[in-house]
This record gives structure tokens, C-alpha cells and sequence, in this order.
């Protein structure tokens, strides 16, 4: 049986270092194919979901769109098509690596330990994680959790955190949000974790929203950035040239009140801090 | 940018902890799942082959119901739509004490159970019916010449395509991560979580699946050769060696 174990080793490792061993830019490639490849959710409103007429969007997505791809086009001196695919947690990263997609645009905490792996862009977003429970329901916040059956996405650095917090809260981990928020309505959980942002457009668009609230005190630092593939620091540039022209010009703003404004999928003001965090990160021409 | 591999993140920190409690969760899940699955298997293969229609139909039912929906309905089913119909301290119950784990265990049984009862079914419709009638004549009733006679060659016949079903089920448990169970993939997963490396959690997983089923395939040969009735199961190389 060993030969047969050794062979299919050197298949398998074949397969993932020549995918990843094409040494071109990222800006190369997308002037050849003319397009730009994303991955992005499905299931994360408002940053990246399928909506109501069927049509793939959110605040993520229209950063790319509206901000990122002007940059591109400006530097190819061409029209850059955006395609979409699908990343989860656990896919993100080898979706960057193998080549198949090139910017990771969704929910993705930039974290030291991803940055060994992929660049981040500059942070677009800020939040930090928090419960949503049934209104009345005796979870407060991290420390009312002993106990407690909590579900959490998979993947995310929440789980991570109640688990060297809290170990003696039942964590339940699930693949995406419609998995967890069904454990949660179906009460099979107590409470589910994830960033504050997200559980507030879960809330919103949940079938009875007032049955839920969104508690407790950030228990992390969740600054969202979009990932690209390590040591490319043209196709970087260009990105945050990007997303720095939307902050200084005020179109990031338009874009973050359709979204999160008082008219927006998920009310969702952004405080002066914040505010003022993304300017300071815009850097002089 | 090429990548590096960095081996060292599976034996670093908690990461071999996390596979090898991986590895016990996807046993556990596996043997209880073969368990119910080959009893749903013969009892249901067996039926379909019975002198009364009725059970037939039972049988039929159950098989066509359970294996034409995909096993990710049925994780979801056990887990989401059964312990709501359960009586409150039930499902209290239930909450306390994994009910994740139970509903992977029972999708799969239920699942593998309905596709183990055609590998059965063919092995019972394999034996000539001159065996069942010569096994009647000589006093036993229907009940005894299946459980002395029939069954016991049938699965004797079956060995390999079983050992197919049995690699499925292992593999299949795999599905149980979607409703939370901290099985071998799930582990893989949160390695990945915390070191940000895909690769080298996916090969680990990789191999131990390989390794777990290549175990079982040898474990199902072994078995096929001990059990072997010497001149009744004709094979194409030696007889009975």
C-alpha cells in the first residue's frame, strides 16, 4: 500500500505547485483576459448577498465596481470586465493561491496571521463581533456566554477568540449564516456570534426583525480588507489607489450611505471615528 | 510567488490535537452510521425479496425515499426538522448532549442503510431460488432459511461491493460539517482558520481519508478471504488459498 500513498502525495502536491507556480502579475493577467476576478459571498448582506430580483450585489461589490475597476481601467488603458465567483472562509485563501480568482472582495478580517499568506488592502470597514439572540434572552454579551450553545461561522476569527475566552461555551460552528441563524431561530442555539455589521443585516432581514436584537460590547477588532495574492505590489497599488481616490473624493461615502445609510439595506451609521480612520489611511498623491 | 510549503503548522501548536480528535469524531460518526446502515441494509434488502407483498412495498419505500434525496437534505432533516417534533425535555436533552453529532449519525445510517439494502438485494437475487426451496424442504421455516441460509451467503457474496458503500459512508461523513459536527474535514478547516494554510490542511486531510480508507478496503479483503465458503464463491484466480 505504501507506493500507492506516495504516489497519490505526489499527484496532489504536483497539482498545487505548479497551479501556483505560474510567477505572472496579477495586473498582467488581467490585461490579458480583460477581466477581473473576484470571490465574493452569496449569503453576507449587505456586503455581498443574492438579493431579491435575483441579482448578485452589496457594499463590497460596488467598492470593486465603482472604485477598483476605474483604477484598473485607467492603468491598462482598457475596459476590465468583473467576473464574480464564490469564496467562503475556508476557500478564500487557495482561491488566491491557485490562480482562480484575484481580489477576495466580501467579509475578510485582516488578520497577521492571513497576512503571512495574502496582502490586504487598505481597511474599507471596521466593526468587531457580538450576539444576536432573541429579544429578552439572559446572553448579554461575552460574558454571560458560560454555558451557553453559541453558533459561529466557521472559519472566522470569533470562533477563535470564544473558544481562548470562553472555553466553556458550546461553540456550534456552521459553514454560512443561513445555517446558524436557522439553529438560531429553531433554538437549537442560544446565541450566534459573528460581526456586528452582519448580525445587524441578518436582523434586518430576518421575517420578523423586532424579535431580535444585536447585544454585547465588540469583543474583537474585525477591520475588513479586500486580499490579493502575496508579493504584487503593482496590482496593490492600483487597488488602493482605488479604494484612497473613493475616500478623498467622497464617492466611498455615497457608496457606504446606500448601503448602510438611513435609507440603506442595513441602517448602519458610521460613527466620526470611523470616519475619520478611513481618511487618515488615504495617503498624499 | 510561488508557494512555500510549511508542513510544520500540523504538529505546531494545537493543530495535532485538532486532526487527531478529527479522526476519533469521524470513527465514531462512521461505526455508529455502518452500524445502523447494515442493519437497515439486511433487514431492508432482506424484505424486498420476501413472499409478501406488503413488506416488499415497506422496503421499497424506504430505499427509493431515502437514497433519490441527496445526503445533504437528509443532514439538514435530522438536525433542523426532527428534534422540534421531539417532546421539550427531548430536545433539552438532546441540546446538552450533541445533537449535531446524532443527527450526522443518523442521516448517515438512514442514507447508507437505503443504498446497503440494493447491495443486499442483489446478493440475496444472486443465490438460486432451488437454495431458499432447498432449504424449505428440509423443515426450516421462511424466517429460519433466510437468517441460516440466504443471508448468511448473500453477504458472503457481497463483500465487494459493500466495501464500495463502506469507503462511501466514511467519506460521506465528511457532509456532517454543514450542521457542525467537529469531524476530520471540520478540523482541517479550523487549522486553517488559525494558520491561514489551506494547503497543507487539505493534504493532511487528504491523506488520512486515504489512508482510513485504504484500511478499510484491506480490512473488507481480509474478511472476504476468512469467511470464504471453499467451491461456493467461484472467484476468477486461485479457489480458496
Amino acid at each position: 500500500m505504501k507506493p500507492a500513498v506516495g504516489f497519490f502525495v505526489a499527484v496532489f502536491l504536483g497539482i498545487t505547485v505548479t497551479s501556483s507556480s505560474f510567477a505572472q502579475g496579477t495586473l498582467e493577467k488581467i490585461d490579458k483576459s480583460g477581466a477581473l476576478i473576484i470571490g465574493t459571498r452569496t449569503g453576507s448582506p449587505p456586503f455581498a448577498y443574492i438579493n431579491k430580483n435575483n441579482e448578485w450585489v452589496g457594499f463590497s461589490i460596488d467598492l470593486v465596481e465603482q472604485t477598483i475597476l476605474p483604477a484598473l481601467n485607467k492603468k491598462l488603458g482598457k475596459q476590465i470586465k468583473l467576473e464574480k465567483k464564490e469564496s467562503a472562509p475556508a476557500t478564500r485563501i487557495p482561491l488566491l493561491s491557485s490562480n482562480a480568482v484575484d481580489l477576495i472582495a466580501e467579509t475578510m478580517t485582516d488578520t497577521q496571521t492571513r497576512r503571512e499568506q495574502v496582502d490586504f488592502t487598505l481597511t474599507f470597514f471596521v466593526t468587531g463581533a457580538q450576539f444576536l439572540v432573541r429579544k429578552g434572552s439572559p446572553v448579554k454579551g461575552i460574558q454571560t456566554i458560560a454555558g451557553k450553545r453559541i453558533a459561529a461561522q466557521q472559519g472566522s476569527t470569533n470562533a477563535k477568540i470564544i473558544r481562548e475566552k470562553v472555553p466553556n461555551a458550546k461553540l456550534v460552528e456552521f459553514q454560512d449564516q443561513p445555517a446558524a441563524f436557522q439553529a438560531l431561530s429553531q433554538r437549537q442555539v442560544d446565541a450566534y456570534t459573528n460581526d456586528g455589521i452582519q448580525l445587524a443585516g441578518l436582523k434586518a432581514r430576518a421575517p420578523k426583525p423586532d424579535e431580535w436584537a444585536v447585544v454585547g460590547e465588540f469583543f474583537s477588532y474585525e477591520p475588513y480588507g479586500m486580499a490579493m495574492r502575496k508579493n504584487d505590489s503593482e496590482f496593490r497599488q492600483v487597488i488602493n489607489v482605488g479604494l484612497m481616490d473613493a475616500i478623498a473624493s467622497g464617492r466611498y461615502f455615497e457608496i457606504y450611505d446606500k448601503w448602510f445609510g438611513p435609507k440603506g439595506e442595513v441602517p448602519y451609521p458610521l460613527t466620526p471615528e470611523n470616519k475619520r480612520f478611513l481618511q487618515l489611511q488615504v495617503v498624499p498623491k | 510567488m510561488n508557494y512555500h510549503f510549511n508542513w510544520s503548522v500540523l504538529w505546531s501548536g494545537q493543530s495535532g490535537g485538532w486532526l487527531l480528535q478529527g479522526v476519533i469524531t469521524t470513527l465514531e460518526i462512521f461505526l455508529l452510521g455502518l452500524l445502523i446502515a447494515v442493519l437497515l441494509g439486511i433487514v431492508a434488502g432482506a424484505l424486498r425479496s420476501a413472499p409478501l407483498a406488503p413488506l416488499r412495498w415497506l422496503a421499497s419505500g424506504y430505499v427509493e425515499f431515502f437514497r433519490n434525496v441527496p445526503l445533504l437534505v437528509w443532514m439538514f432533516f435530522w438536525y433542523f426538522g426532527v428534534p422540534p417534533l421531539l417532546p421539550q425535555g427531548v430536545q433539552d436533552w438532546l441540546f446538552d448532549h450533541g445533537v449535531e453529532f446524532w443527527a450526522g449519525v443518523f442521516a448517515l445510517g438512514v442514507y447508507h442503510g437505503a443504498r446497503f439494502s440494493e447491495v443486499m438485494r442483489s446478493g440475496i437475487q444472486s443465490i438460486p431460488k432451488t437454495q431458499l426451496e432447498a432449504a424449505l424442504t428440509t423443515g426450516l421455516t421462511v424466517i429460519q432459511a433466510y437468517r441460516l441460509i440466504i443471508v448468511p451467503i448473500a453477504l458472503r457474496l457481497i463483500i465487494p461491493p459493500a466495501t464500495n458503500e463502506t469507503v462511501n459512508l466514511l467519506k460521506n461523513s465528511s457532509v456532517a460539517l454543514t450542521i457542525g459536527v467537529a469531524e476530520l474535514t471540520f478540523q482541517t478547516r479550523q487549522i486553517e482558520t488559525y494558520t491561514a494554510r489551506a494547503f497543507e490542511a487539505l493534504a493532511a486531510g487528504t491523506i488520512i481519508y486515504l489512508v482510513l480508507c485504504l484500511a478499510i478496503a484491506s480490512i473488507m479483503a481480509y474478511v472476504e478471504r476468512r469467511v470464504a465458503i471453499p467451491g461456493m464463491i467461484v472467484r476468477g484466480q486461485t479457489g480458496a488459498s
